[in-house]
């Protein structure tokens, strides 16, 4: 095998996450590439949370498939959510013990899902018990199926590590490790080192993992042997990152120059302010190089506020939302596009609208992040792509807040927020710190809002004297409502944006993967990107040729190039593919072009967009269909 | 040479009501900033929205006239990441314990070194004399077509229950008193609350000038102490202090309610946690060289270790 997709299922809050760091590591560590996606409700513990992921030894994978080949279950609930989500042929690893379980015993899950699953049952001849539905994925879909018995094997190593069997029942997750390691043949010297890694200061969870895993191995590969080996990885890197989404943000502001960062918990927000505050004393070989102040504020209206407040004194200054909290930022983001203060704000889309889908993912807040705020001001909206884009789109975020002293609203989702990958170490040697024009003295009278250049000189409050309103104001500063005054200051404000436009290169702002003779214009943003890439290579091997377009700043808007490419296709041949119901990203491509796209493939379930529904829907649009929506994801 | 009372005097009109009990406060503003000799390019006002919001713009100093009850949490911001800077906020009632009472209330929590100058008239005097959070039940001001349905909240006791660690109370049209208030409240360490009684003349035909020279007395005038002498009296004081703050009708105590100089500032527990944080604030840390990230590939490496595999 040269790629595996699994999914590890069971309730929230049973050792999900760890058992996927734990064998992301150790992957990791054998050569692999690896994409895990996390999908969870919005709960604390009991509900249905899965692991996704890609396991591949040719490259380093940006999309998950669905079905899978593998699937491991820590509760029955997990196989009947997930039953269809495998691959005829793949593998079941689940506890013997729930056999006897039927739907009627899981009230974790959604009575809608219950009644789905019980008509569906009708038909396939299953009588809503594990037993049978067991029995058929084995017989019928020809899968594998691997039961164990999951409280022996917790009794046996209670006795083995002389712990109570209450307390060893917490290692279950690390049983299903231990078969995933075994059918994948994946060295116990890299379970171990993953192990240690995650428990560093804690030696007695590593050595009763380690006991537990290594038992289950040796009983899996007795039995089944290394079915799901995979091929010895051709991926050459001596190093990689493994980090998700919120990770590569936090590094980037760090890196960036980052000094304040104020936010209100919010999901999927939250866990990069965490992570900043782990690196709130900057240190490196016990010298200082600065420090962070991480502060969870009242309300997101205080933590735009504060960091507008912050932005004023010279630091970098962000904070981190999702759409609920961006709501109550809108008067903060109004106040500052006025003030030209350069505020960066994180934006990780989530199932909208009001708290909608609160752990689950989306892109629809493209249109509300551009018009966002009463009147008219400049701002600058990237998006980033994957994690790499975020990593560098978040130092860029600054420095374009600062040079054209605006506030920048940096796109991303849940999906890149909560998803974890391998990644190669970024390299900073061309990476750049611009503080535009910010000055650090000043002599003689100073006019914050000076009219003689497009950009006024910014000096930061404790140097000098200066005035701030968000009212209408004149030079200085001071509330101004003269009609001259304000059509000077309103067009000053504004015409930022032009010059941003000419400075900022268009190959910046957008990208375009493929070739001079391609025929398929794929058309997107956002995360969508990953499973866009890969859809073209699977598209090029039946023979169609198929590039992509790929929107990375949305404000100013790079008309001229998007134009000049979609008006090198056919109509009929440009597909927009988007995480959202209106198709967002191409209401913008017509605003600024002209040019309508007619065709759409989008997703609006709160799951991610998987490869193969997206090449499947891509081919009924070739074959004349206009729109298509995606569904796939339990 | 120490700095001049119209030193501090900006250029700008100051467009209030003629009567305005705002200026009483702008003149104790004036005298505290300049017995005090702050430097101006140190010293930064920040306000809200209303009338009260305006007066930054007649301070020469920093001035930061924000949005509708947002000064308290823009004035953090400011103040941490610069804690070197003197920061007061000068703002309504409306302002601060209505839209803003959720940033009034934290910021008792975090004790950070930042004054308020409540503008304290009962009304909503910009948007023509609506019932503020401070306008008792039953009462009814010209302006308003019925008489107030909801109770008021008192500012006094609000601060003692979020955690200010100096409360006071001024009269506008006492200046020299106010000032000293003023002056106490910017040299405490830690949040400070001047609730300022200004009478709205235009709007306010119940608390007039009148109203308050019958009532208003000075605490210090009796054997009031409002200082926490040791940590152990904390509770009495508090006690004390909330008593104090009831008497809100018939007479009207001035004065400082409350003062406890045994609380850590919100700048002193940042501190605790990185300890070059006072001398070496954010706003003074340099972010770059010559162009680049002060963090380079090598510390990134060393920085985010925990994050790196490396395979050997």
């Amino acid at each position: 095998m040269k790629e595996l997709s699994l999914i590890i299922g069971g309730p929230q809050g049973a050792g999900l996450e760890t058992s996927a760091q734990i064998l992301t590591y150790s992957l990791a560590y054998s050569g692999y590439g690896i994409i895990s996606d996390r999908e969870y409700f919005s709960n604390i513990k009991g509900r249905h949370s899965y692991i996704h992921s890609l396991v591949s030894s040719k490259r380093i994978p940006s999309s998950l498939t669905y079905p899978v080949q593998l699937i491991a279950a820590l509760d029955h609930e997990t196989i009947f959510t997930h039953f269809n989500s495998l691959e005829d042929g793949g593998v079941m690893i689940y506890d013997v013990l729930t056999e006897d379980k039927t739907l009627d015993d899981t009230p974790s899950m959604e009575e809608s899902l219950k009644n789905k699953l019980r008509s569906e049952f009708k038909l396939l001849g299953i009588d809503g018990s594990i037993k049978s539905l067991i029995k058929y994925i084995k017989n019928i879909k020809k899968v594998e199926t691997i039961p164990l018995n999951y409280f022996e094997i917790i009794n046996e190593v209670s006795k083995k590590i002389a712990l109570p069997a209450s307390q060893a029942a917490r290692y279950v997750s690390s049983i299903v490790i231990g078969a995933i390691a075994g059918l994948m043949n994946i060295k116990k010297k890299y379970i171990e080192y993953s192990l240690t890694r995650r428990f560093s200061d804690k030696p007695e969870l590593i050595q009763h993992n380690k006991t537990i895993i290594n038992m289950v191995y040796n009983k899996i590969i007795e039995k089944y042997g290394y079915k799901l080996e995979l091929e010895q990885s051709k991926l050459k890197y001596r190093e990689l990152m493994i980090v998700s989404g919120n990770d590569v943000v936090a590094m980037g502001k760090i890196v960036g120059g980052l000094r304040y960062q104020s936010y209100y918990p919010i999901t999927p927000a939250a866990d990069e302010s965490f992570t900043i505050e782990s690196y709130e004393k900057l240190k490196v070989n016990d010298k200082d190089i600065g420090s962070i102040i991480v502060i969870q504020t009242e309300d997101e209206i205080a933590a735009i506020t504060s960091a507008i407040g912050a932005t004023l004194t010279g630091v970098r200054a962000s904070t981190s939302t999702s759409g609920p909290g961006f709501s109550l930022m809108v008067e903060g983001l109004g106040w500052a596009g006025m003030n030209e203060a350069p505020i960066v704000i994180t934006y990780y889309q989530r199932g909208g609208p009001s708290t909608g889908l609160p752990t689950r993912g989306s892109q629809g807040d493209l249109l509300f992040s551009l018009y966002a705020s009463h009147g008219e001001f400049p701002r600058i909206v990237l998006a980033s792509g994957d994690h790499l884009e975020a990593f560098y789109d978040t130092i860029e975020a600054f420095n374009l807040a600062e040079k054209y002293q605006t506030p920048v609203i940096h796109l991303l989702d849940k999906f890149l927020a909560n998803s974890i990958v391998t990644l190669n170490v970024p390299n900073l040697s061309s990476t750049t710190i611009e503080r535009g024009a910010l000055i650090e003295k000043v002599s003689g009278e100073y006019k914050r809002f000076d009219l003689s250049k497009p950009i006024s000189l910014r000096a930061v409050l404790g140097a000098t004297i200066m005035w701030y309103t968000g009212d209408e104001h004149n030079e200085l500063g001071h509330i101004n409502e003269d009609s001259e005054n304000r059509e000077k200051m309103y067009r000053k404000r504004l015409e930022k944006l032009k010059i941003a436009n000419e400075e900022i290169p268009e190959e910046r702002r957008v990208s375009y993967y493929g070739s001079e003779d391609d025929e398929i214009l794929l058309v997107g943003w956002g995360f969508t990107k990953g499973v866009v890439m890969d859809t073209l290579n699977i598209l090029n091997d039946k023979g169609i040729k198929a590039g992509y377009l790929h929107i990375r700043m949305f404000s100013p808007f790079p008309s001229k190039f998007v134009k000049e490419m979609l008006n090198k296709f056919e109509e009929n041949n440009i597909i927009a593919i988007e995480h959202n119901y209106l198709a967002q990203a191409a209401e913008i491509i017509h605003i600024n072009t002209g040019i309508k796209i007619k065709k759409n493939v989008i997703k609006y379930n709160g799951r991610p967009i998987y490869l193969n529904e997206l090449v499947e829907a891509i081919l009924r649009i070739l074959e004349g269909e206009d729109r298509v929506v995606l569904k796939y994801g339990p | 040479m120490a700095r001049k009372l119209t030193d501090y005097q900006s250029d700008v009109w100051v467009d209030w009501c003629p009567g305005c009990g705002n200026f009483g406060i702008l003149a104790s503003m004036y005298r505290a900033l300049s017995e005090l000799d702050l430097k101006p390019e140190e010293t930064i006002i920040v306000s809200g929205i209303g009338c009260s919001g305006k007066t930054p713009h007649f301070i020469k100093v920093n001035g930061v006239h924000t949005l509708h009850g947002r000064a308290i949490p823009f004035a953090m911001g400011i103040k941490l990441a610069n804690p070197k800077l003197t920061v007061i906020i000068n703002s309504g009632d409306g302002d601060l314990l209505g839209i803003g009472a959720g940033h009034f209330v934290a910021l008792g929590r975090r004790n950070i070194d930042l004054t308020i100058i409540l503008h304290d008239n009962t009304v909503y005097g910009l948007t023509k004399g609506q019932a503020s959070p401070t306008l008792k039940r039953k009462l009814k001001p010209k302006a308003l077509p019925k008489p107030n349905i909801q109770d008021a909240v008192n500012p006094i006791a609000l601060a003692l229950a979020s955690g200010y660690t100096f409360i006071a109370r001024g009269y506008s049209m006492m200046v020299d008193h106010l000032k000293e208030l003023i002056k106490k409240s910017i040299q405490h360490k830690g949040a400070a609350l001047v609730d300022v009684l200004q009478p709205c003349v235009t709007y306010d035909n119940i608390h007039t000038i009148e109203y308050y020279k019958k009532r208003v007395y000075k605490l210090e005038d009796s054997d009031w102490n409002p200082i926490v002498d040791k940590p152990e009296e904390r509770e009495e004081k508090i006690i004390k202090a909330w008593i104090k703050s009831q008497e809100y009708d018939e007479k009207i105590p001035i004065g400082v309610f409350y003062q406890d100089p045994y609380i850590d500032s919100f700048e002193e527990r940042i501190n605790e946690r990185i300890n070059t944080y006072l001398e070496n604030p954010p706003a003074k840390q340099k972010i770059e060289q010559n162009g680049k990230p002060i963090i380079n590939n090598e510390t990134f490496r060393k920085i985010f270790n925990q994050y790196i595999i490396k395979i050997e």
